[in-house]
């Protein structure tokens, strides 16, 4: 009844809050992954989101540099930011302990949720590696609330078959997106 | 906080919607009831009347497409726009949305779809030409914003009895209401001029409908994107480019208009409240009042 009010109202197409719950899954998936799979995690990972032209928002991206700064000086960490042809801004964290790499990750993203800017998140990608050297990601989309697999091969291609079977294997332990629709491919990824 | 959330708030349209939306059902009732108390054959009209809306919220789609010229894109055709489109539906959080393209000049985008699950977003060679990566963006956030409101399918429903009154009028026009006798002449006549009225006030209350829509896309683009100038730039630059290009290139994508981010065909003599979409520089002045918004100069 809700959902019919707001299509009528035009209000559907409102920016949709981030979700994090899940978020943190990675970190046991990541074990599961190794042990089971021999994907190894890499100890990398990074943040997008869509930065807005607002004063609002450049005091919430000076509190991430903040939180940036503390992270590196804490733990073992590294970051760098990067933004893509897309106007999109990257956090790029570098962690050789993987578990401190999500949690920095997270904490990042919920200071842009606590500005009341959860909507321009885009996704946390994590990278793995199998016994060939080939890439694997989970992309963790902030909207859905869920992972999506990713095995880019090459110019423009993904191993679709790879991707199933990670999903088949995962479900359990991640909260993956089982529609296809949803899998989005996110190119020319820094990491 | 939910600041973007609250951004996208806007009390003032929402109010007009519910304005137009009440004035549409108060007209659908006086209709209908004209219709059945006129005598006429209210039940086949309606049915006949379903069956068209039936057909146009099915059947329309690939039909629409052909009309316009339009073709999906293959997967790799022309990758720059289908990941920018792709970027867009995955911060919106809708499901992957086909890509099609017109090859003409003229520069303008549209979105078809009954659902987000089986949305289509058009734009011609003209738009792609003509704008930047940014202004792209902001167009297709516009476009992705019509798929994640329904305005197809809400303007589709919103207008059949626009259309079963204009449908009654013409019968009637033509002398239907089959061999009447004396008790029903009156009951004719009156259908006659309630459907003439429902027709051209629903006309009306439609195009505000729509133009209001457009405003509610335009600031869910601005917000999406970040950068609500953009939009505003791509819209003047269409705008600009649409005057001067002939009537002849207009009038195969004439029957699109409504869904147009703009209006393919422009007559400055015709009043606004004519218009399926409002005057670029009335959106263009609501982006600046949303950018102002987001640096807190309110």
């Amino acid at each position: 009844m809700k959902r019919l009010l707001d299509i009528l109202l035009g209000r559907a197409a409102r920016p949709v809050p981030a979700r994090q719950e899940g978020l943190i899954a990675i970190s046991t998936a990541a074990i599961t992954m190794e042990a089971q799979l021999g994907m190894k995690p890499q100890p990398i990972a990074g943040l997008v989101f869509k930065p807005m032209e607002s004063v609002y928002f450049e005091r919430a991206s000076e509190e991430l540099d903040g939180l940036l700064r503390i992270a590196v000086r804490e733990t073992n960490s590294r970051y760098r930011l990067w933004s893509d042809a897309y106007g999109y801004r990257w956090i790029l964290l570098e962690d050789p302990d993987f578990e401190d790499l999500v949690a920095t990750l997270q904490a990042a993203s919920q200071i842009l949720i606590e500005h009341g800017f959860g909507s321009q998140l885009l996704a946390a990608v994590f990278r793995f590696t199998d016994r060939d050297g080939k890439p694997f990601y989970w992309i963790y989309q902030f909207k859905l609330g869920k992972f999506t697999p990713f095995a880019p091969r090459g110019a423009r291609q993904r191993d679709e078959t790879q991707e199933l079977r990670l999903v088949a294997l995962l479900e359990r332990e991640l909260p993956v997106e089982r529609r296809p629709e949803h899998w989005y491919a996110l190119w020319d990824l820094p990491l | 906080m939910r600041r973007v959330e609250r951004w996208a708030r806007d009390p003032g349209l929402t109010l007009r919607m519910v304005l137009v939306l009440a004035g549409l059902s108060l007209l659908y009732v006086v209709f209908v009831s004209t219709l059945i108390w006129s005598g006429l054959d209210a039940v086949s009209v309606l049915v006949i009347a379903v069956l068209l809306a039936l057909f146009q919220i099915f059947l329309s789609e690939p039909l629409a497409l052909a009309s316009v010229g339009a073709r999906i894109l293959k997967p790799g055709e022309l990758p720059r726009l289908q990941e920018i489109v792709e970027r867009v539906a995955a911060l919106a959080g809708v499901p992957r949305v086909r890509v099609g393209i017109i090859e003409t000049a003229l520069p303008n985008a549209f979105a078809m779809g009954k659902s987000a699950r089986s949305a289509t977003v058009v734009v011609t060679r003209g738009l792609l030409d003509l704008l930047d990566d940014e202004e792209l963006e902001a167009v297709i956030a516009h476009e992705i914003a019509h798929i994640r409101n329904r305005d197809v399918l809400v303007m589709t429903i919103a207008g059949f009895f626009v259309i079963v009154a204009q449908l009654v009028f013409r019968f009637l026009l033509w002398g239907g209401g089959g061999r009447s006798d004396r008790d029903r002449r009156g009951g004719i006549a009156l259908a006659f001029l309630v459907s003439l009225a429902v027709w051209l006030i629903g006309q009306l209350l439609l195009l505000a409908l729509s133009r209001y829509r457009e405003y509610v896309a335009d600031r869910v683009a601005g917000l999406l994107t970040g950068r609500p100038m953009a939009l505003a730039s791509a819209l003047l630059k269409i705008d600009g480019r649409i005057q001067r290009i002939p009537q002849r290139d207009l009038r195969e994508v004439q029957e699109m208009a409504a869904f147009f981010i703009l209006p393919p065909i422009r007559r400055a003599s015709l009043a606004s409240l004519f218009s399926t979409h409002p005057p670029t520089e009335e959106r263009v002045r609501r982006l600046e009042a949303l950018q102002r918004q987001l640096e807190g100069l309110t």
